[in-house]
C-alpha cells in the first residue's frame, strides 16, 4: 500500500514502504532542496529508524547537512526548521494512521508543508531520478543537537505567545494521553511551560500505541475512564505526531474532534479577527463561529499543503481542519497540538467557563463520517456515477463532489492515505445527515 | 581505451565512487541481500575513517531493518577489531563500510560471517545471488528490530591482545615509538594500545578524519614522516598502519623502514621461538619464511594471493598453524583471531624487541637476508593468462613450476612470480634473490622477456 502525493509518501512499511523507496524520495527532496540544510525528525514507530537512517544515508549523499532531532513531535520540527534557519525539513510520521504505516512528510523553511507547486517539483525530481550526488568532500555533515537546543526554546515561545500568567493562575488539572507518540518524552517540559497539573496516560515512547492514534471519541476511553476516576478539568488526545487533537470535558463525555477548531476559532477571532482557512469536509461550526465575527472564511482540498498555500495567499489568521488539526500563522503555519491545548486552556482560564459550557455555547449540527473501501482504479468511475445522482444540485468539485441543501451539506472525497472513498454528512437533523450518507453508500455499492 | 567501471561487486565485497556508482540505494541493497543471506539477528556495522563512511553505514542499517536484523552499530573501528568483535559478540554476520588502501573517493563494503571472517568465494556466490535475484525478505512492521549503538567497541579487542602478550616484558622497557596512522581507522585505538603496554608514543597522523596524510599503501616510499620523527625523537622504532588498521611497516631506531616484506618474518620468527606450528603465507611472501620454518623443524604452506585463501589454509592445515600472513606487512595471530592484525603485528614485534635486549636494526639483521622487487606491467587479465602459458612453457624444465596463481618458478638462489591483480587490468611481476642488485638483473631480465613475449600475443 502506497500512497505518493505532493505533500509525501505514505505506505506500509515492508511491503511498499522500503529503503531504496525512502531514500529516493529523500534524494529528490534532496535535490530539490540543492544542497541546503535538514532538519529531520521522527514519531515514535518501531520502523521509524529504518526511515530515519534511510533518510539520513540520502540527504547526506545528495550533499545536504542533516540535523537530526530524533523522536520529535511535528511542530516542534516545524519550530525547529525556523530556529536553526534550515533550507527545510523532514517528517517520519503517519500522524493519525495506524501502527503498519509510515510516511515522509516534506517541509519547507517557514516549517510549513510544501505547497502544492513545491510539492510537484519534489516529485518532478523523484519521477526523473534526477538526484544529485555530492562527492566526498562535498558529502553532507550530520549532527544530532541536544533536546535543550530546541525544545526548551519551543516552549518557551508558546508560554510567551499564549496567556501563560492566567492559565497557571487556574492551576488547570488536566490528563493528556500522548499514544505512546512523539509527544509522549516532553509532556512535563509542556506542563512546566504553562503551570499545568498534567497527568500523562500512554507516555511511553515504545512504539506500540495503545490505541488508534487519530484523536477521536472512539479512541478516548482510557482517557475518560482516567477522567472519570481522579477527576479533572480538561482531557486531551493527541496524535502520534502532536499535530491533532480532541477533547474530553471536566464531565467525561468524549467530544467529538470537530469542535477543537471552533473553539479555538472563537478565541483567537475574538481578539485578532481574520480571514480563515479550512477544508470543505470541515464542519459548519466554523461557518458560523466566522460569521460571528466578520471573517471570511476559504475552504480549500483537504490536505496541509493546499491548506498553508491558503493561509499565504489570503493572510490568514486561522487554517483548521475538522480533524482537530488547528493553526495559527501567527505562531507558526504547523498543525500544533500543544499550541491547541494551551489555546483552549486560556479560553478555560480567562472565561472562567468550564469545558462543557464552552462547547455547549457551539452550534450543534450533526456530523455523520463513513468510508467504504475502492480500489484506485475504480474511483474515478465512481465519482462520474456519483456526480449523476447528485444532478440538479449545486455540485462542488474542490474536493471530490459536495453539494449543500438547507440543512447541511455532504461531501464525497478520495482518502489521501488510503484506498478509500469517505463520505462526510452535515446536518441540522441527525436522521437527515444518516439519510443522506446512506443513499450515496448504497449508491456506490451499486457501483462497485 | 575502454571506460574502467568505477563499481566493483566481487568476492571481497563492493568497491566504488562515492557521487558515482556507490549510492545509498546500492548500499541499502546490499545490505539487505546480506541481512536476507544471514537470516535476520545482529549484525555489526562498522566503518573506517573516510568521510563518507556515516552516509553509507545509515544507508546499511536501514537495510539491514528493512529485512529483521538488529543492528549494532560500533562506528569507526580498525577492520580486525571488527572481524574479532564480529565473532565475540555471537553475531550473525558484519558489514564494515571500507575500502582500506583506495584513494578517498572511494568506499566499499565488506561482508563477514558470524565467525569473524570475510565471505568465501562460495559464501559470496550465494549472497550474491539473493541481491541479483532481489529476492529480500522484507518483515512485517509489527517485527521491526531496534538499532543499538556500541560505545568503545574496540575494548574487547585490546584485552584480548594485552593477554596475549608478555606485557610486563615490554612494559619495562618503556619504548618510544613513533606511530602513523594516517588518519584511518586505526587511529582511536593504537596510541591507547602501545601506551597500555608502557609505551611512550609519538602520535602523528592520529586523528580518524580519514584524510590521508599520504598515500596509504604502507611502502617505505610513502613514509619518511614517521622516518624523520624516529630520528628526530631519537625513538627505538616507527610504526606505520594502513588505513583500515590491517597491515603494518616497521622503521628502524634509525629512522629506516625495514621493510614491509619483514613485517611478517620478525613476528613469525617470534612466534616459533615460543611456540611450535606450521606456517601459512601465500605464493608471493619470502623465502626468508621458509628459512625460519626450516631452520626449526616446522611445515610451512603457501597459497593464491588473497587474504581469504591464506586464513582458509590457516584454519584447515596440521599441524596447527601458529602464525600466517602475507608479505604486504599482514600479520595474522590466530590465537587473536584469524585476520590481518596490525595491532598483534605490533604486539608481537615489541615483544620479540623486549626479549633481545638490542635495538631493532640488530633485531633486523639476524633474519635471513633476501631482496624481494615487486613490479607492475599494464595489461589485462586475458593477456595475462595467455602470457602465463607461454612462459610456463619457456621456464618447465629450468626450475620449479607452480601454478597455483599465475606463474611461480622456483631457482636454488632465486624465484620469479608473474600474475593477473585481482583488482586492476595489470601484470604483477615479483622476484626474490640474496641480494639486490641480483633480483635487479633477474626483474629487468624478467621484464625484458615478458614485453617481448606480450608482442607476440
Amino acid at each position: 500500500m502506497l500512497k505518493i502525493g505532493i505533500s509525501g509518501v505514505r505506505g506500509i512499511v515492508g511491503t511498499s514502504m522500503t529503503p531504496t523507496l525512502v531514500m529516493d524520495f529523500a534524494s529528490a527532496f534532496g535535490a530539490y532542496l540543492d544542497r541546503k540544510p535538514v532538519v529531520l525528525g521522527r514519531d515514535t514507530r518501531l520502523h521509524g529508524p529504518m526511515l530515519r537512517s534511510a533518510c539520513v544515508s540520502a540527504l547526506l549523499s545528495s550533499g545536504c547537512d542533516v540535523i537530526d532531532l530524533g523522536v520529535c513531535p511535528t511542530p516542534i520540527i516545524q519550530k525547529t526548521i525556523r530556529r536553526f534557519k534550515a533550507g527545510g525539513g523532514l517528517a517520519i510520521t503517519a500522524g493519525h494512521n495506524d501502527i503498519q504505516w509510515n510516511a515522509l512528510t516534506f517541509l519547507g523553511p517557514d516549517g510549513a508543508s510544501l505547497n502544492p507547486f513545491q510539492g510537484q517539483e519534489v516529485l518532478d525530481h523523484y519521477h526523473l531520478g534526477s538526484f544529485d550526488k555530492a562527492k566526498t568532500d562535498d558529502l553532507g555533515r550530520l549532527s544530532t543537537p541536544a533536546a535543550d537546543e530546541f525544545v526548551g526554546p519551543y516552549f518557551k515561545e508558546l508560554a510567551a505567545f499564549v496567556d501563560a500568567a492566567a492559565i497557571r493562575a487556574a492551576r488547570f488539572k488536566v490528563i493528556v494521553d500522548a499514544c505512546s507518540g512523539a509527544a509522549a518524552p516532553f509532556l512535563s517540559r509542556f506542563a512546566e511551560s504553562i503551570g499545568l497539573d498534567l497527568i500523562p496516560i500512554n507516555n511511553e515512547p515504545n512504539g506500540f500505541f495503545p490505541h488508534d492514534p487519530e484523536p477521536r471519541p472512539r479512541n478516548a476511553a482510557q482517557t475518560v475512564s482516567v477522567l472519570k476516576a481522579i477527576g479533572a478539568e480538561a482531557g486531551f488526545l493527541f496524535s502520534s505526531d502532536a499535530g491533532r487533537v480532541s477533547l474530553v470535558s471536566e464531565t467525561a463525555e468524549a467530544l467529538s474532534e470537530e469542535f477543537t477548531f471552533p473553539l479555538i476559532a472563537k478565541a483567537i477571532l475574538g481578539r485578532r479577527p481574520g480571514p480563515v482557512v479550512t477544508t470543505y469536509s470541515t464542519s459548519r461550526m466554523i461557518e458560523d463561529v466566522a460569521w460571528a465575527y466578520e471573517c471570511p472564511l476559504i475552504r480549500t482540498r483537504v490536505g496541509p499543503a493546499h491548506v498553508f498555500l491558503a493561509v499565504g495567499q489570503e493572510e490568514a489568521v486561522l487554517a483548521g481542519e475538522g480533524s482537530g488539526a488547528v493553526a495559527v500563522p501567527a505562531f507558526q503555519s504547523a498543525f500544533d497540538a500543544f499550541l491547541s491545548t494551551a489555546l483552549v486552556l486560556e479560553t478555560m482560564a480567562r472565561t472562567g467557563k468550564r469545558l462543557s459550557a464552552l462547547v455547549g455555547e457551539l452550534p450543534r449540527y450533526h456530523i455523520v463520517k463513513e468510508k467504504v473501501y475502492c480500489p484506485t482504479s475504480r474511483i474515478h468511475g465512481v465519482l462520474g456515477g456519483l456526480a449523476k445522482s447528485f444532478q440538479g444540485r449545486d455540485i462542488d468539485t474542490g474536493d471530490g463532489l459536495r453539494a449543500e441543501d438547507k440543512g447541511g451539506w455532504v461531501q464525497v472525497r478520495t482518502s489521501g492515505t488510503e484506498p478509500m472513498l469517505r463520505i462526510i454528512s452535515e446536518d441540522k437533523s441527525k436522521a437527515r445527515a444518516r439519510a443522506k450518507v446512506d443513499k450515496i453508500l448504497q449508491a456506490i455499492e451499486l457501483m462497485i | 581505451m575502454k571506460k574502467s567501471a568505477t563499481l566493483k561487486i566481487s568476492i571481497s565485497g563492493a568497491r566504488g565512487i562515492v557521487g558515482d556508482s556507490l549510492t545509498p540505494q546500492l548500499a541499502a541493497t546490499l545490505a539487505q541481500a546480506f541481512g536476507t543471506y544471514v537470516g535476520g539477528g545482529p549484525v555489526l556495522i562498522g566503518r573506517d575513517a573516510r568521510a563518507s563512511g556515516i552516509m553509507l553505514s545509515e544507508a546499511v542499517i536501514a537495510g539491514l531493518l528493512a529485512v529483521g536484523c538488529r543492528p549494532i552499530d560500533v562506528g569507526i573501528l580498525p577492520i580486525p577489531s571488527f572481524l574479532f568483535l564480529t565473532k565475540a559478540t555471537k553475531s550473525a554476520g558484519g558489514i564494515a563500510v571500507t575500502a582500506s588502501h583506495n584513494p578517498k573517493p572511494w568506499n566499499g563494503l565488506k561482508f563477514i560471517s558470524r565467525d569473524g571472517l570475510y565471505l568465501t568465494p562460495q559464501q559470496t556466490e550465494e549472497y550474491l545471488d539473493i541481491y541479483h535475484q532481489g529476492a529480500f525478505d522484507f518483515i512485517p512492521p509489527e517485527k521491526y528490530k531496534s538499532v543499538q549503538v556500541l560505545e568503545d567497541a574496540g575494548e574487547a579487542h585490546l584485552r584480548r591482545l594485552l593477554s596475549r602478550f608478555d606485557t610486563a616484558a615490554v612494559r619495562r622497557r618503556k619504548f618510544r615509538i613513533a606511530l602513523d596512522c594516517n588518519n584511518g581507522a586505526g587511529a582511536p585505538l593504537a596510541p591507547r594500545f602501545l601506551r597500555e603496554l608502557g609505551c611512550e608514543v609519538i602520535p602523528l597522523y592520529c586523528e580518524p578524519n580519514g584524510e590521508f596524510a599520504h598515500d596509504p599503501e604502507p611502502t617505505a616510499e610513502n613514509i619518511p614522516d614517521v622516518c624523520a620523527a624516529v630520528k628526530s625523537a631519537r625513538a627505538d622504532i616507527g610504526f606505520v598502519q594502513d588505513a583500515d588498521a590491517d597491515r603494518l611497516a616497521v622503521v628502524d631506531e634509525k629512522g629506516r623502514p625495514i621493510g614491509e616484506e619483514l613485517t611478517l618474518v620478525l613476528a613469525a620468527r617470534h612466534v616459533l621461538n615460543k611456540t611450535k606450528g606450521s606456517v601459512v603465507c601465500n605464493l608471493s611472501s619470502t623465502r626468508a619464511l621458509d628459512d625460519i620454518a626450516a631452520a626449526r623443524g616446522v611445515k610451512l604452506f603457501r597459497t593464491k594471493i588473497g587474504e581469504i585463501n591464506v586464513v582458509e589454509k590457516l584454519l584447515s592445515v596440521k599441524p596447527k598453524a601458529v602464525i600466517g600472513g602475507e608479505g604486504n606487512g599482514g600479520v595474522i595471530d590466530p590465537e587473536i583471531h584469524p585476520c590481518r592484525d596490525s595491532f598483534a603485528a605490533m604486539g608481537l614485534i615489541l615483544e620479540a624487541l623486549a626479549a633481545h635486549r638490542g635495538p631493532v636494526s640488530s633485531l633486523v639483521r639476524s633474519l635471513p637476508r633476501y631482496c624481494l622487487l615487486k613490479d607492475r606491467i599494464e595489461g589485462s587479465a586475458e593477456r595475462a593468462h595467455r602470457l602465463i602459458a607461454l612462459l610456463k612453457k619457456r621456464y618447465e624444465k629450468a626450475g620449479t613450476v607452480n601454478l597455483l596463481d599465475g606463474l611461480k618458478v622456483e631457482f636454488p638462489d632465486h624465484w620469479i612470480h608473474v600474475r593477473p591483480s585481482n583488482t586492476e587490468p595489470i601484470i604483477r611481476v615479483l622476484c626474490e634473490a640474496r641480494t639486490e642488485a641480483g633480483a635487479r638483473k633477474v626483474l629487468e631480465a624478467l621484464k625484458t622477456e615478458i614485453s617481448a613475449c606480450l608482442k607476440k600475443i
